[in-house]
């Protein structure tokens, strides 16, 4: 070969000195191999680069682990930078590598991947990107703002609120227990609390009342419109039933004969004139208030849930109106917590789109009477577990949807959750004050997506 | 779980090449960067990206900003900007992505809608068609932009009522329409019912209103 090589040479130019055909050679040699190893080079830098490396995002607190293949023939050996400030680390295996562990860290961070060609020092490494991203924890990010002072109807964050009705024959009567909070989303913004509750109780006749509501979170004064709501019903309900002796007496004789038709539209009247009066007294009340304003009666949208109940010799007696999103129920177990039977007291008004619901300042809610009768139910039960009214703050993240409201299976869970949550449980023994404070802390609970203020109010 | 379904339609024809489509892709960045240190875009916010040119691709398919990873965006040397084509994909994967309430599933949030070009539909027929099936599935917003001098806005004015316009095609102005769109999002996923869009939040220098 050599010989050959110096045999062109002398064709071509003669007799040449030692030294410069070395220089030759040298010279020539290593620029051939040069580009010999560029070419390599490339062929291995875009066998690497259009290697579809998939890193699924990670999130900071959260478990991570994935496995990418990494096997390129010819490239001898690898190592990665980038991983240093996540908490994640790497493993490699025959077929690629492992990222593992708990992120600590979140952001975008490029991490670089350097490689050697197989059995040739580059006296470099050749290097690819790759963004790994990792996701914030959202509890890490939620603000708790103050609501700026001097706002129009201004409402605390939160509220609470305990009827206790003592015993007075020994046997244990039924108390209620309502708390509220400002959802994280509110909180988020400083936007004050929309939601709203009323309770009241009777000493005289023992009739329970019970007001919940959302006030709509696009309408500007939809915290007064929730508070009007409840005012004006638990004051509408607690008139009407100081002097309800026509009304119970119907109830009774409806008892003993629940096929009577007569019997049973008598107590739908009184209900009518009880529980849907002091709706549509409501809706007046918001309209009143919005002309006063002078704004319209919609910027006060808000939904409203109202109870009226009663103990009487043979049993309970519940009526109802709905209109909005959120729960009623009626919820029966028996002494073991099994068999549960849940009742929906109405319909929950939902849209094709999360959000949507109708609101108590909505004409077509009052537009006849067969609008508003079908808002209304009534039931006569020997005994219930809880009567349960709830904003759609907390009825969404457990329920999630009209199917599961009617699963009395979903509503034993629910139950079991409020007495048994880790964190917080709430504590619901007779004339136990302190429930109000635990179902408070009991709203805290956590629920991806789910950040809507929260109300809640039992009577058990 | 309630989702904030964005969808985005980008103009990828060919006149987008070069500093456009790299200013438009360093605006999304920011824009989803942006979105992950919002709690609560980070928990409901799903993204889709489709661009349109000759041809139309959803390149990211319906996503939850968590798992979200910006795919490669690619401009032809030159072409057609099939609008009308992008808008009938994009009713497409509304039917087929977005969950209405129903009593066994939970409804998502009513989506939004941004759609950017630089140009002029040139399906114009196809366009004019499309508009009122675009109109017919609902959108808590529709903001169409137009984006630079060659932009024509009387086309996406028959589209939506919030038609904006960008002077220029720089990285400095397309971020800014993002940050204005991220805003957006942000609002996106509130309480609707009693009005039937949000109010757009004001927009910064750089992007015009156009009346």
């Amino acid at each position: 070969m050599m010989e050959k090589i110096l045999e062109i040479i002398k064709k071509l130019s003669g007799e040449v000195s030692q030294n410069l055909i070395d220089k030759f050679l040298s010279e020539t040699v290593s620029k051939i191999w040069k580009e010999y190893i560029m070419d390599i080079e490339t062929v291995i830098k875009n066998k690497v680069d259009s290697l579809k490396i998939a890193i699924p995002n990670a999130s900071v607190k959260k478990e991570y682990k994935v496995e990418v293949p990494f096997d390129v023939a010819d490239v001898s050996g690898y190592s990665i930078d980038g991983l240093e400030d996540t908490g994640l680390t790497l493993d490699k295996n025959d077929s690629g590598f492992v990222i593992s562990g708990t992120p600590t860290k979140s952001g975008t961070f490029p991490l670089t991947i350097k490689y050697d060609y197989d059995g040739i020092l580059l006296g470099r490494h050749l290097e690819r990107k790759v963004d790994l991203i990792i996701n914030p924890d959202p509890r890490d990010l939620w603000k708790n703002l103050p609501v700026p002072e001097g706002i129009e109807y201004p409402k605390p964050d939160e509220d609470k609120d305990y009827v206790k009705v003592v015993a007075t024959d020994g046997t244990q009567r039924k108390d209620i227990v309502a708390a509220s909070k400002r959802g994280r989303s509110h909180a988020q913004e400083g936007k004050p609390r929309d939601d709203d509750f009323k309770l009241f109780h009777s000493e005289e006749n023992d009739w329970y009342i019970i007001a919940v509501a959302d006030g709509a979170g696009s309408a500007k004064y939809s915290r007064k419109g929730s508070q009007i709501a409840c005012d004006t019903v638990i004051e509408h309900c607690k008139t009407q039933l100081s002097n309800s002796e026509q009304f119970e007496s119907a109830i009774t004789s409806l008892n003993q004969n629940q096929e009577d038709t007569a019997a049973r539209k008598l107590v739908g009247d009184h209900i009518y004139n009880i529980v849907g009066t002091a709706a549509f007294k409501a809706h007046k009340a918001i309209d009143d208030e919005a002309d006063k304003k002078g704004v319209a009666s919609k910027l006060y949208a808000t939904t409203l849930l109202l109870a009226i109940a009663k103990k009487f010799e043979f049993g309970w007696f519940v009526a109802t109106f709905w209109v909005g999103d959120g729960a009623i129920c009626l919820y029966t177990e028996d002494n073991n917590g099994e068999n549960p039977e849940a009742v929906l007291l109405g319909i929950p008004d939902e849209g094709e789109y999360a959000g949507q619901t109708r609101f108590l300042t909505m004409p077509e809610i009052f537009k006849n009477s067969t609008a508003l009768y079908q808002r209304l139910r009534f039931r006569i039960v020997k005994d219930f577990t809880a009567l349960m009214l709830m904003t759609d703050g907390v009825s969404d993240p457990w329920f999630e949807t009209d199917s599961n409201l009617n699963n009395p299976e979903k509503w034993r869970n629910f139950y079991k959750e409020i007495q048994d949550n880790k964190e917080h449980p709430v504590n619901l023994e007779d004339d136990n004050e302190k429930a109000k404070d635990e179902l408070l802390d009991w709203l805290d609970f956590w629920s991806p997506g789910n950040h809507d203020d929260r109300t809640i109010a039992i009577l058990y | 779980m309630r989702r904030l379904p964005v969808y985005i339609l980008i103009d990828t024809s060919g006149s987008m090449q070069g500093e456009p489509i790299e200013a438009v892709k360093v605006g999304l960045a920011d824009m989803v960067a942006a979105l992950r240190q919002d709690p609560y875009a980070l928990e409901t916010v799903c993204i889709s990206i489709i661009t349109y040119d000759n041809e139309v691709k959803q390149i990211l398919p319906l996503t939850p900003l968590e798992d979200l990873q910006l795919p490669e965006i690619t401009t032809p040397e030159s072409g057609a900007t099939n609008t009308g084509a992008a808008l009938k994909m994009l009713c497409d994967k509304y039917d087929s992505e977005v969950n209405r309430g129903s009593s066994e599933q939970k409804g998502d949030w009513m989506p939004l809608l941004f759609v950017m070009t630089d140009g002029k539909p040139s399906d114009i027929m196809d366009y004019k068609n499309i508009v009122p099936v675009v109109k017919s599935h609902a959108f808590t917003n529709i903001v169409a932009c137009a984006a630079g001098p060659k932009a024509k806005t009387e086309h996406l004015k028959q589209l939506t009522d919030n038609v904006v316009s960008l002077d220029t095609m720089d990285s400095k102005t397309f971020r800014k329409f993002f940050q204005w769109v991220s805003l957006q999002v942000i609002g996106g996923g509130k309480s609707i019912g009693t009005t039937s869009s949000i109010e757009l939040p004001k927009p910064p220098a750089e992007v015009n209103i156009v009346i």
